[in-house]
C-alpha cells in the first residue's frame, strides 16, 4: 500500500496519544519510563516514517 | 434514504431559500465558533499560567462566554442549518413559508445576540450589566435579565425552528399517504420531539423563576429547583448537540467512505432509543446536590446505563457502514481495510477521527454516570477533559468536517483547499488528545473545575506518572493548536465561500442504505406513539424528585428551611397534593 501524505498524517495522529500515555502502560509492568525516553521513541518513530516516505511515498520511484 | 438529490442539479439551484437560511444559520454558527474558540484559548493560556492577558476576576465572563457561544450558540445554529439541510433534501421539498424560516432565524439570532451583548457587558464594570452564569445558568448565580430573555427568545426560535420542518413534514404526507418517513426527516422529528419534551423544563426555570427574580418581581428562587429544571433539559442538550452529527454520520459518513449506511431500521431504532432514554436521566448530574434523595439517583444512574445502548448500536452500524465502504473501494483483511479509506478526504477524515475520539469520551462518560466513582472526578478538570472529547470533538469536529461537504453545496462554490482542511481536522485531533488528556489526568489529580487559580494553599496536587507542570504544558500546548486549527477551518470556509460557482462544487448524492425501511415494523414511524411513551418516563422520573425539591427546598420560590431528603418526603408531598384535590373535585361533585 502507497504511504501517501494524507495516511502518513493519520499516523502521526495516532502516534500521539500512543506517546503520551507509553509511561502509563509501561508502569503496568513496572517500567518507569522517564519523559526523555518517551520523546526519543516519538522522534524514533517520525523518523522512520519519514524514511519510509522517502521510500515508499507519494512521488518516490517504487510506488506503483 | 430517499435519494432526493438524485433529480439533478445543486442544492443551491434547487433549493435556494433554503440554501439562504442554511448560510445565514452557519454563518452565526461560525462566528460564535469563532470568539468562542479564542476565549478557549485565552482560557487554557491564563489556568496553566502560561500567559495571562485577563484578571482572574473577568474569568467567569470569558468561561461563560466560551461555554455559550460554543456549547448553545455554535452547536445548535449548526443544527439548524444541518436539520434545514436534510429536511428539504429528504423530502424533496422546499419549506412551506420562506418568511416563516426567517423569523425563525431572526428569532434566534437576537436571543443569541442578546445574551451575548449581556455577558460581554461583564468585562465593562461601569456597565451594571453581566451575567457571568456559565452555560448551566441555575441560581444562585445571577444575570441580568437581558441574558435570560435572550435566551428565552432564542429557545422560542428553535422551537419555531421545529415547527417549520414539521410543516414540511405535513405537506410531504399529504401527497405520500402511505411512504416511510425518509430517514433524515426521521432523525430530525425524533430529535426535535425530544427537543420539545427537555425544553420545557428550562423554559419554566427561565420564565417562572430566572426572568422574575432578576428583575426583583420575586425575592427568592428554589435554587435546587433552578438546578433540576437546568439539568432536565442539560442531559436532553447533549443529544440534541449529538444529534446533527449522527445524522451526518449515519447519512454521509458512509457515502464519503464509499459505501452505503448499513441498516436503516437500526437507524431509527437508535434515534427512538434517544426520544425515550435522553430525558428520564438528568439527576445523574446531581449525583452531589444533597436535596435529592439517593434512589432517585440510583434510578437516573439505571437509565443512564440503557442509553449506552443506542451509542454501542451507533458505533456498531457506523464502523460496519464504513467498512463496507472500504472493501467497496478494494480493501481486504481484518485490519487493512483501513488503509483503503479516503483519508485524504478532510470531511471523512474529520468525521472518522470524531468518531475515534468520541469513542474516548464514551469511556470516561461512563465513569462520569457511575454514582459512587462519579464522586471521584466530580468538578474536577476531568470533566471538561471528558465533554472535550464529546461536544468539543465528537460534535464540534464533525460539524466542521461536515461543513466541507456541506458548505460547497449552498455556496456552489468549490471547496477552496482540500490539504488544508485535511490538515485542519488532524490537527484539532492532535491538539484534543494533547488538552482532553491532560485534563482527565489533572482531574484525577483532584485539579477543580471553573477557577482561574487552580492551587490551593499548602497543598500540592500529585500525579501517578509525570508532573502537574507536564499536564500544564500539555492544556495549553493543545489549546493552541485546537484555536489554530479553528482559524485554518474560518478561513478556508471564507474562502471557499468567496470563490467563483461551480457547476458541481461537490458529489452530494447519497446512497440508499444497503437494508432500507421496507421490511421493519411500520410502528417506528408512529411518532405520536413514542412521543407519549416518552412522556410517560419523564413523568415516572421526576414527579416524585421535584415533589420532594419543592417540598424540601422551602418551597417553589425557596425561602423556606430546607429538610433533608427522603424518598418518602417526595412521596408524601403527592399523596397530599393527589388528596386534596380529590377531596376538592369530591366537594364540587357532590
Ligand atoms: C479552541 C478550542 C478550545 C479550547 C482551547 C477550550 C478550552 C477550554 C478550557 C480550558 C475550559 C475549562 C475552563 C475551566 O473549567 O476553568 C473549557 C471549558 C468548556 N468548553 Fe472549551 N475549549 C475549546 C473548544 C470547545 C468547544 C468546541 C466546545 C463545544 C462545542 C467547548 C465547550 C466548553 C464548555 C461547555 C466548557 C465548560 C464551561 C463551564 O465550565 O461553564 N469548548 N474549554
Ligand atoms: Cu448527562
Amino acid at each position: 500500500m502507497k504511504l501517501t501524505k494524507a495516511r502518513a498524517l493519520i499516523l502521526i495522529a495516532f502516534s500521539v496519544p500512543v506517546a503520551i500515555e507509553l509511561r502509563t502502560v509501561a508502569g503496568f509492568f513496572n517500567v518507569e519510563l522517564p519523559l526523555i525516553a518517551v520523546a526519543v521513541i516519538e522522534f524514533l518513530f517520525l523518523a522512520l516514517l519519514f524514511v519510509l516516505y522517502g521510500l515508499y511515498g507519494e512521488g518516490s520511484e517504487s510506488a506503483a | 434514504m430517499a435519494t432526493a438529490s438524485g433529480g439533478g442539479g445543486e442544492f443551491v439551484d434547487k433549493f435556494p431559500d433554503e440554501a439562504a437560511i442554511i448560510k445565514a444559520s452557519f454563518l452565526i454558527a461560525f462566528v460564535s465558533l469563532g470568539i468562542g474558540a479564542f476565549f478557549g484559548l485565552v482560557q487554557a493560556l491564563h489556568r496553566t499560567n502560561v500567559l495571562r492577558v485577563i484578571d482572574s476576576a473577568d474569568y467567569y465572563t470569558m468561561l461563560t462566554g466560551h461555554g455559550v457561544l460554543l456549547a448553545i450558540v455554535f452547536t445548535i445554529f449548526f443544527l439548524c442549518g444541518v436539520f434545514h439541510w436534510a429536511v428539504a433534501r429528504s423530502l424533496d421539498r422546499p419549506a412551506e413559508s420562506a418568511l416563516f424560516s426567517w423569523a425563525w432565524v431572526g428569532l434566534m439570532t437576537t436571543g443569541a445576540v442578546l445574551a451575548t451583548i449581556a455577558i460581554l457587558g461583564g468585562f465593562v464594570p461601569n456597565l451594571g450589566m453581566s451575567a457571568d452564569v456559565l452555560f448551566t445558568f441555575y441560581a444562585p448565580l445571577q444575570a441580568h435579565p437581558i441574558f435570560y430573555i435572550g435566551l428565552a427568545m432564542f429557545i422560542v426560535g428553535t422551537w419555531l425552528s421545529g415547527a417549520d420542518w414539521f410543516l414540511s413534514y405535513r405537506a410531504w404526507r399529504k401527497d405520500h399517504p402511505d411512504e416511510r418517513i425518509p430517514l433524515q426527516t426521521f432523525m430530525v422529528l425524533t430529535t426535535m420531539i425530544m427537543w420539545y419534551i427537555s425544553t420545557l423544563g428550562v423554559a419554566v426555570s427561565v420564565v417562572f423563576f430566572l426572568i422574575p427574580w432578576s428583575l426583583g418581581l420575586i425575592e427568592s428562587v428554589n435554587p435546587l429547583l433552578t438546578r433540576t429544571l437546568f439539568w432536565y433539559f442539560g442531559h436532553p442538550i447533549v443529544y440534541f448537540w449529538l444529534m446533527p452529527a449522527y445524522l451526518l454520520w449515519y447519512t454521509v459518513l458512509p457515502k464519503l467512505a464509499g459505501g452505503r449506511l448499513f441498516s436503516d431500521p437500526l437507524a431509527r431504532v437508535v434515534f427512538l432509543l434517544f426520544l425515550l432514554l435522553s430525558t428520564p436521566v438528568g439527576i445523574h448530574h446531581q449525583y452531589l446536590d444533597p436535596g435529592i434523595a439517593e434512589g432517585f439517583k440510583f434510578i437516573a444512574m439505571t437509565n443512564t446505563m440503557f442509553l449506552l445502548l443506542p451509542s454501542l448500536l451507533t458505533a456498531f452500524t457506523v464502523v460496519a457502514s464504513v467498512e463496507h465502504g472500504a472493501r467497496q473501494r478494494g480493501g481486504e483483511g481484518y485490519l487493512r481495510w483501513l488503509g483503503a479509506l479516503p483519508w485524504r478526504d478532510p470531511a471523512f477524515t474529520g468525521m472518522a477521527l470524531a468518531g475515534a475520539m468520541f469513542a474516548a469520551g464514551g469511556f470516561s462518560g461512563m465513569i462520569n454516570a457511575g454514582m459512587n466513582i462519579n464522586y471521584l472526578i466530580h468538578n474536577t478538570l476531568w470533566v471538561p477533559g471528558h465533554f472535550h472529547l464529546t461536544v468539543g470533538t465528537a460534535v464540534a469536529l464533525t460539524m466542521m468536517a461536515g461543513s466541507y461537504w456541506l458548505v460547497p453545496q449552498v455556496t456552489g462554490t468549490k471547496l477552496y483547499s482540500r490539504p488544508i482542511g485535511l490538515l485542519q481536522v488532524i490537527m484539532w485531533f492532535v491538539g484534543m488528545v494533547f488538552m482532553s488528556n491532560a485534563m482527565h489526568r489533572a482531574g484525577l489529580a483532584g485539579i477543580p473545575r471553573r477557577t482561574a487559580e487552580p492551587q490551593y494553599q499548602n497543598f500540592e496536587f500529585l500525579t501517578p506518572i509525570g508532573s502537574i507542570f507536564e499536564l500544564r504544558v500539555q492544556i495549553a500546548l493543545g489549546g493552541t493548536l485546537l484555536f489554530l486549527s479553528v482559524v485554518l477551518f474560518l478561513f478556508n470556509i471564507l474562502l471557499t465561500s468567496l470563490g467563483e460557482e461551480s457547476d458541481r462544487p461537490v458529489d452530494s448524492y447519497l446512497p440508499e442504505p444497503l437494508s432500507g425501511p421496507e421490511g421493519s415494523p411500520r410502528i417506528l414511524d408512529n411518532l405520536a406513539m413514542w412521543t407519549g411513551i416518552a412522556a410517560v418516563l419523564v413523568v415516572l422520573a421526576y414527579t416524585l424528585p421535584l415533589a420532594g425539591i419543592i417540598q424540601n427546598g422551602g418551597g417553589l420560590f425557596g425561602g423556606g428551611l430546607p429538610v433533608p431528603a427522603t424518598v418518602s418526603a417526595g412521596f408524601d408531598l403527592v399523596m397530599t397534593t393527589v388528596t386534596s384535590a380529590f377531596n376538592t373535585l369530591w366537594g364540587v361533585v357532590a
